[in-house]
């Protein structure tokens, strides 16, 4: 297994059914703008069908996809600055790139092995060019493999989509194959605009997410931007009854923030912090917060720097970190976020900032649903796998939602961090006492 | 460009005696028989019963001679029978609609274009002005082949083309007509670029399982015109096989044919051929007679090809650097023109009524004696054809034309969108743009076509249809889906 090859068969464009109306152009909203260094993979690991011969299943959904993109204009068009220098997208119908592939082995025998840079090949990506004018935004690439079972693995730049958007964009192309309808619409429309009047005099923007992001974009420190580390990244899996017990250790409501807290400490232990916790700010998705509809088809992911009190003297560290995170969590309202998107309306910045290039980034990724994506009926993905790439700074978490199988509270968490860091996360006493599962790294 | 006869055509009065002058002379035989017969009826009456008894008494009848004389006209009236050309009908034919999947944006033309020729950014840029100004819609096809980056021109993905497109139209046809394969008795594919052994003919005859007496003919390198020649052989063929259907395929396979190198008059087909084909079905049957569409009335073909430069004006050669490509020199336009005027000369005393042709003639014998310098006098072909297909060869072809027919931009309307929608499909075109007027709802019985169409060569063929009935609407065309989106107005430049 370890002279794997994948085999290239061919890379093409792939388009809507219906051209798209002339002329029409989306401008990107503050959180796309922030954006642009990232870019997000998934990779979907789809057990055997039934049809056994070779290139069927990829030609069946290679037609559905132009299928679905009719109704993603977004999705198939191109970057252009506008006059005032932001980005926007012009819907000019160029297409998203699709590059299929054949693998010897079946995908039980891939997922036995799979390490983050065999996992990576299965995502085809592109660096924007010289001109973004012509460069695809979005990727898509289809690896059969030879004794059963098909990988789809998906990218796209940040500045169009987050997590959410990607998964629920796939959903939207798995319903297309499935049943011929998508069952939930995409929305495109900005965020919600700023209030006009009816400010109270005495109103106080919550400044210390402002600042967060406000220290982020004018951090242009040069140990980012040549990176060198050799990251890897390991996916621990928590059964129910294991992510129950953390909660109640840390008397947390919500697996997230027990999670994250158990992660925090853990990674700090590992950097060598003797006394208290390493910087971390949480991402999480404010869609519900700004009553916006799930379909909204766009970045709503917001980061948070997470605050915890440095004496531990009484508590037990994991529950005051995951104390902390909860903290911040229930800090990003309505209100606080409407006001970050009002003072990132008014300050512009010159270059583009990484926003999980300095601290350890643990996002909330729960409520994707990724396991619903069915592109043939009963045909649940065995695993799902997300990247949000490149990883810079300290790590980067993301907790997952696991296949239904395991259970509604089981969660699977995916760990970037230096090699040497992560073999000594997964031997810390702390992260066995829950006994994950360690599928991958 | 020459007008015609006098510059106030244009006053209301001059009008009408022009249409007097054309009901006169167009009806002279009538207009001449009748006060003939008025004066014949009149004397009859005049003379009364009882003479006209007398002088038929006064008439004697030998038996001999009634005997000859009923043989002679007898045998008078089968020669002529006999020798009458059979009536060659068009029962139905189909066109190829590609599948959606296939579609070319322009964006994603320009962005293959841009990733394949990424050291000739001048070749790009003159693609995207070729694009921008070709006339082509954003729903043309081209085959899968073409659609990867770099593109896999194999002759394996040709045969794939061939036979989607091929088949496809034959089953659309078979179904359409209800005609069985074993009832074939004439089949002619045309198909100039590709040229496999077994030839495209015989491909069709594995697949439907065709007689093996059947005629099989397969044409190729003859450009964009060979649906016009395929449709002649045809006629000529059923003219000495009685009772017999033939089975006419046009198409044109684009998946060899990708140009892949930078010279710039090689560059101009990969932006405007396209993905289509056509199979027509012709007979002779009396059977057919009453379901079939169209009569084929005329079939006139001109040759350029004694003249060198017409001959090399679409020429397929290597470029500098090896690459095969078919290259169109820069007088094509006019090469046309003059072609089409040798077409037009001959087509003219056929299909044109009397009064056009005595204008024209009256003009002609005025230019060679008295002055020189009249201007010529262009027939009005409107008078002799209600429907023009004009071969969707590109917008400069259309327009040309346009100009020196004087034909309106409802008359070109059907060749024009037939661009739009599928681009150059080659010789299929003229099948597109047909079934463009069908689905339009404008086609009536009694109705002329003029079907024209350039090639290499260069060659100028036109066909003349009469139509049999009027023709309804149907759901199984290629312009099922859009019909309600034409005619759309095509900027002069869509800016990418």
């Amino acid at each position: 297994m370890t002279s794997e090859m994948i085999t290239y068969i061919c890379k093409r464009t792939v388009v809507s059914t219906k051209p798209a109306q002339a002329g029409k152009c989306n401008p990107l909203s503050v959180f796309d703008r922030l954006m642009e260094k990232n870019h997000i993979r998934i990779v979907y690991y789809f057990p055997s069908t039934r049809n056994g011969e070779p290139g069927v299943v990829t030609k069946k959904l290679r037609e559905s996809l132009s299928h679905v993109l009719t109704c993603f204009p977004i999705v198939t068009g191109r970057l252009q600055k506008k006059d005032d220098g932001h980005w926007m997208i012009k819907c000019n119908d160029a297409g998203v790139r699709m590059v299929e592939a054949r693998t010897q082995g079946s995908v039980e025998e891939w997922l036995k092995n799979v390490n983050r840079d065999k996992e990576l090949m299965l995502v085809t990506w592109e660096d924007m060019f010289h001109k973004p004018y012509f460069w695809a935004t979005f990727y898509v690439q289809l690896t059969e493999f030879e004794e059963g079972g098909l990988a789809i693995g998906f990218s796209c730049s940040h500045l169009l989509a987050d997590p959410t958007s990607a998964t629920m964009f796939v959903k939207a192309w798995a319903d297309t194959t499935l049943a011929g309808t998508m069952l939930a619409p995409p929305f495109f429309h900005p965020l919600p605009p700023p209030r006009l009047g009816n400010k109270n005099p005495n109103h106080n923007p919550y400044t210390d997410l402002i600042n967060h992001y406000k220290s982020t974009i004018d951090d242009r420190s040069p140990a980012f931007t040549n990176n060198i580390t050799n990251y890897v990244t390991a996916t621990l899996a928590f059964s129910g009854p294991m992510v129950q017990a953390c909660m109640l250790d840390t008397s947390r409501p919500s697996p997230f923030e027990a999670m994250a807290g158990l992660l925090w400490v853990c990674v700090s232990k590992v950097k060598g912090m003797k006394q208290g916790l390493i910087s971390m700010s949480i991402c999480l998705d404010m869609r519900k917060q700004l009553g916006l509809d799930k379909g909204f088809f766009g970045n709503c992911l917001v980061y948070n720097k997470v605050h915890h009190a440095e004496s531990l003297l009484d508590k037990s560290e994991l529950s005051e970190a995951a104390r902390a995170v909860g903290e911040s969590v229930t800090k990003m309202n309505n209100e606080r976020i409407m006001d970050l998107i009002e003072w990132l309306e008014h300050h512009d910045y010159e270059f583009p900032p990484l926003m999980n290039g300095h601290d350890l980034i643990c996002a909330n990724l729960e409520d994707l649903d990724p396991y619903a994506t069915l592109f043939e009926e009963g045909f649940v993905p065995i695993r799902v796998s997300y990247y949000v790439e490149p990883v810079f700074g300290i790590g980067q978490i993301l907790v997952l939602q696991s296949p239904p199988s395991e259970g509604p509270l089981s969660r699977m968490v995916m760990v970037t961090l230096p090699a040497d860091e992560l073999s000594k996360l997964c031997d810390d006493d702390l992260i066995l006492r829950f006994n994950p599962t360690i599928l991958m790294g | 460009m020459p007008q015609t006869l006098p510059d106030f055509s244009n006053s209301v009065k001059l009008k009408y005696v022009k249409l007097g002058y054309q009901y006169l002379v167009n009806h002279i035989l009538y207009l001449l028989l009748v006060p003939i017969m008025v004066a014949i009826l009149i004397e009859v009456l005049r003379l009364g019963p009882d003479e006209i008894l007398n002088l038929w008494k006064s008439l004697h009848f030998d038996l001999v001679q009634i005997l000859c004389s009923s043989f002679l006209i007898i045998f008078i009236a089968t020669v002529y029978f006999m020798s009458k050309p059979r009536h060659v009908y068009l029962v139905d034919y189909a066109c190829y609609k590609p599948p959606v999947t296939c579609r070319v944006p322009f964006a994603t033309f320009m962005e293959h274009s841009r990733l394949i020729l990424k050291n000739n950014p001048k070749s790009v840029e003159f693609q995207m002005r070729i694009l921008e100004r070709s006339g082509l819609g954003e729903e043309t096809c081209l085959p899968p082949a073409i659609h990867y980056i770099p593109p896999t021109p194999t002759m394996e993905a040709a045969r794939g083309e061939a036979e989607l497109v091929i088949f496809s139209a034959m089953d659309s046809l078979l179904q359409k007509t209800g005609l069985k394969p074993k009832d074939i008795d004439i089949l002619i594919v045309n198909c100039s670029l590709f040229s496999p052994t077994p030839s495209l003919s015989a491909m069709v005859i594995n697949k439907y399982k065709l007689r093996s007496n059947i005629k099989s003919f397969n044409l190729s390198g003859m450009g964009c015109s060979a649906g016009l020649i395929s449709i002649d052989l045809a006629r000529d063929l059923l003219q000495v096989h009685p009772n017999s259907n033939a089975v006419v395929v046009s198409t044109e396979i684009i998946t060899p044919n990708y140009y892949q190198g930078n010279e710039r008059a090689m560059l101009l087909p990969n932006c405007l051929f396209r993905m289509g084909g056509a199979a027509i079905l012709l007979s002779n049957r009396r059977r057919n007679r009453s379901r079939a569409k169209y009569r084929l009335v005329h079939v006139v073909r001109t040759h350029k090809g004694a003249d060198d430069k017409a001959y090399r004006c679409v020429f397929e050669e290597e470029d500098k650097e090896g690459k095969v490509g078919i290259s169109l020199s820069k007088d094509l336009m006019a090469i046309a023109g003059e072609a089409l005027k040798s077409n037009i000369t001959t087509i003219g005393p056929l299909v044109l009524p009397a009064s056009e042709q005595l204008l024209f003639l009256m003009t002609l014998i005025g230019r060679k004696i008295f002055n020189p310098k009249w201007k010529p006098y262009i027939p009005d072909f409107k008078q002799a054809f209600e429907h023009f297909c004009i071969h969707a060869g590109g917008r400069a072809v259309i327009d040309e034309l346009q100009k020196n027919l004087q034909l309106s931009a409802e008359q070109v309307e059907a060749s024009r969108m037939t661009l739009h929608r599928f681009g150059n499909t080659s010789s299929s075109s003229l099948w597109y743009e047909m079934s463009y007027i069908e689905e339009k709802g404008r086609m009536k019985k009694g109705d002329r076509v003029w079907q024209i169409a350039f090639g290499s060569g260069f060659k100028c063929n036109s066909a003349v249809w009469k139509c049999n009935k009027t023709i309804k609407t149907t759901t199984d065309n290629p312009w099922s889906d859009c019909i309600d989106r034409y005619p759309v107005h095509i900027p002069e430049i869509v800016k990418l």
